[in-house]
């Protein structure tokens, strides 16, 4: 599903690469954590995944398709089966959180029909229903993160990039957070998700990556978040 | 597409920025309508040459008895001879077409015709009037030359050349056009820099629905369109009021000064300068908010 094979990315005025030839493979379905300290690589990762960087070499394959060979034309197609959730949230202050989820197939020129009858369904599979018409200010962190994991999963990605999704949530709420992630990966999205939190790795017991200073140092299949001696 | 959301979007933006759409309003639609009149102008300059080119004629008038001018100083009117040796002289020019004689029954006939001042004709008898020959020539572009071999013959009191009345004419009608077109594309200049800003503040101001956008997988078509559309309308309704002051120029100038224009342009061609104008300031509107887009909106 994503595959990584010797990625260098060095952004510009940086002598230091933020990926230093990173090769990884996440298969259909996995759940993988991508852990490291701050500054290792992880949103770059993530970044690249989505082509919203290009790395410096090192070849880069996502859902079967080579993003160097993917024209900029193609890249938003690219982007509809890739989901993306981050700390911040981001979700639009002036639309309640019905509208919020609908924007995303609006814009992609779904029909109406279409957003009528799926928006209410994924409000309800991350646990919102009842608030479908609450402002993003009237809600708590950790509800607008499931307005924005509504909105990333709305239409149904093969892939959900999550950005540490429980970054600005207390652990409680995040344990919400992380179940409705699992809930979206039961359903055969692959989720690949950068964080910073060690009780939700050590709980999820998912494939851990480990970077540091953008080289991956530890890749673990039911890991854990320190270095399991 | 989702056409009525691509308009509330438009519609959002428009009346978010409505300072800076009025004044790019107001400016599409007076360098429009400057580039309008210009184009008036020249249509109606082509049109009058056309008219005169064939009617273009040297009048050269004969002395009477009491001519002021120099050349029939210390002499009286023209002779019977004299006349009839001009006449061949000017008929064996290479460059003459045919010669007409105006006697001075013709001249006061024509000129009680031209002239609406009452006290002048009054006080004016058919005696005064100059008798001439009208020449018409084979190409107009010579009737300097032949005026000026004519104007030293015995008789001749002086010549007038038709053709450099209308030149000076046009000379001033060009110098219109060419100052509404220069004004027209200032204006142009600054509806561009005007529209660039308003893209920027746009591009700005939705910054957040943008970035939503590319992160879902909307097509660069979809997340640029409101922006254009914001030029487009914008270019549209400044279209709109161009073309109401170019059918004001019209009826108020155009019309006005019909009685000295034998060839006025007609509604065919005010149609077809309020179409181009509209075409050009549209476009100059869209193609200004998606090279500003390129440069504020990352896609
Ligand atoms: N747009 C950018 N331009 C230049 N350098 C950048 C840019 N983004 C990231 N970097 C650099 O690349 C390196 C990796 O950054 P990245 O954001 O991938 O780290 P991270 O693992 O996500 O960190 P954090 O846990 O703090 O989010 C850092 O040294 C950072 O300074
Ligand atoms: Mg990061």
């Amino acid at each position: 599903m994503i595959h990584f094979d010797n990625v260098t990315k060095v952004y510009a005025n940086q002598n230091r690469p933020a990926l230093d030839h990173v090769s990884v493979d996440v298969d259909k379905g996995e759940f993988v954590f991508l852990v490291g300290p701050s500054g290792s690589g992880k949103s770059t990762f993530l970044r690249l995944v989505l082509k919203e960087e290009r790395p410096n070499s090192g070849s880069i394959h996502v859902a079967g398709k080579d993003l160097a060979r993917l024209s900029n034309f193609k890249v938003p197609h690219l982007r509809r089966r890739i989901g993306c959730v981050f700390q911040d949230f981001r979700l639009l202050p002036n639309k309640n959180v019905y509208e919020n989820v609908a924007f995303a197939l609006e814009v992609i020129g779904k029909p109406r029909r279409f957003i009528r009858k799926v928006v209410p369904e994924v409000i309800e599979l991350v646990g919102l229903e009842g608030k479908a018409h609450r402002m993003p200010e009237e809600l708590s962190g950790g509800e607008q993160q499931r307005v924005a994991m509504a909105r990333a999963f709305v239409n149904r990605p093969m892939i959900l990039l999550a950005d540490e999704p429980t970054g600005n949530i207390d652990p409680a709420t995040s344990i919400g957070i992380m179940k409705v992630l699992d809930r979206i990966n039961r359903t055969g999205t692959t989720v690949l998700m950068a964080t910073h939190d060690a009780a939700i790795v050590d709980s999820m017991r998912k494939r851990v990556v480990e970077l540091e200073d953008g080289k991956i140092v530890r890749d673990q299949s039911r890991g854990v978040y320190g270095q399991a001696y | 597409m989702r056409a009525n959301f691509i308009f509330s979007e438009v519609w959002i933006g428009l009346r978010r920025n409505l300072t800076m759409t009025i004044a790019v309003i107001v400016t599409v639609a007076v360098g429009m309508a400057l580039l309008g009149v210009g184009l008036m102008i020249n249509s109606q300059v082509s049109r009058l040459t056309s008219y005169w080119t064939d009617k273009v004629e040297l009048s050269v008038y004969l002395c009477t008895d009491k001519s002021p001018f120099p050349a029939c100083k210390n002499r009286g009117a023209v002779t019977e001879a004299e006349k009839t040796s001009l006449k061949q002289t000017i008929q064996a020019m290479p460059d003459v077409e045919r010669v007409e004689f105006e006697d001075q029954a013709q001249a006061y006939k024509n000129f009680q015709e031209s002239d609406s001042n009452k006290l002048l004709l009054s006080v004016t008898r058919v005696e005064d009037m100059p008798e001439s020959f009208r020449v018409k020539l084979k190409d107009p572009d010579k009737a300097a030359a032949v005026a000026d071999s004519l104007s030293g013959q015995p008789a001749v009191s002086r010549i007038i050349n038709q053709r450099v009345l209308l030149d000076s004419v046009f000379g001033f009608m060009g110098k219109l056009r060419n100052m509404a077109l220069g004004v027209a594309i200032l204006m142009v200049f600054a509806a561009t820099l005007l529209i660039g800003n308003t893209v920027r503040l746009s591009a700005y101001n939705r910054r957040r629905e943008t970035g939503i956008m590319r992160l879902v997988g909307a097509s660069n078509i979809y997340i640029q369109l409101p922006f254009v559309m914001e030029g487009l309308i914008a270019g549209l309704i400044g279209g709109v009021f161009a073309g109401v002051l170019l059918i004001i120029t019209k009826i108020l100038v155009f019309e006005g000064i019909q009685m000295y224009m034998q060839n006025p342009i007609g509604w065919d061609t005010v149609a077809g300068v309020i179409t181009l104008t509209m075409v050009i300031g549209v476009l100059i509107c869209v193609l200004a908010s998606f090279i500003t887009l390129r440069r504020y909106l990352r896609v």
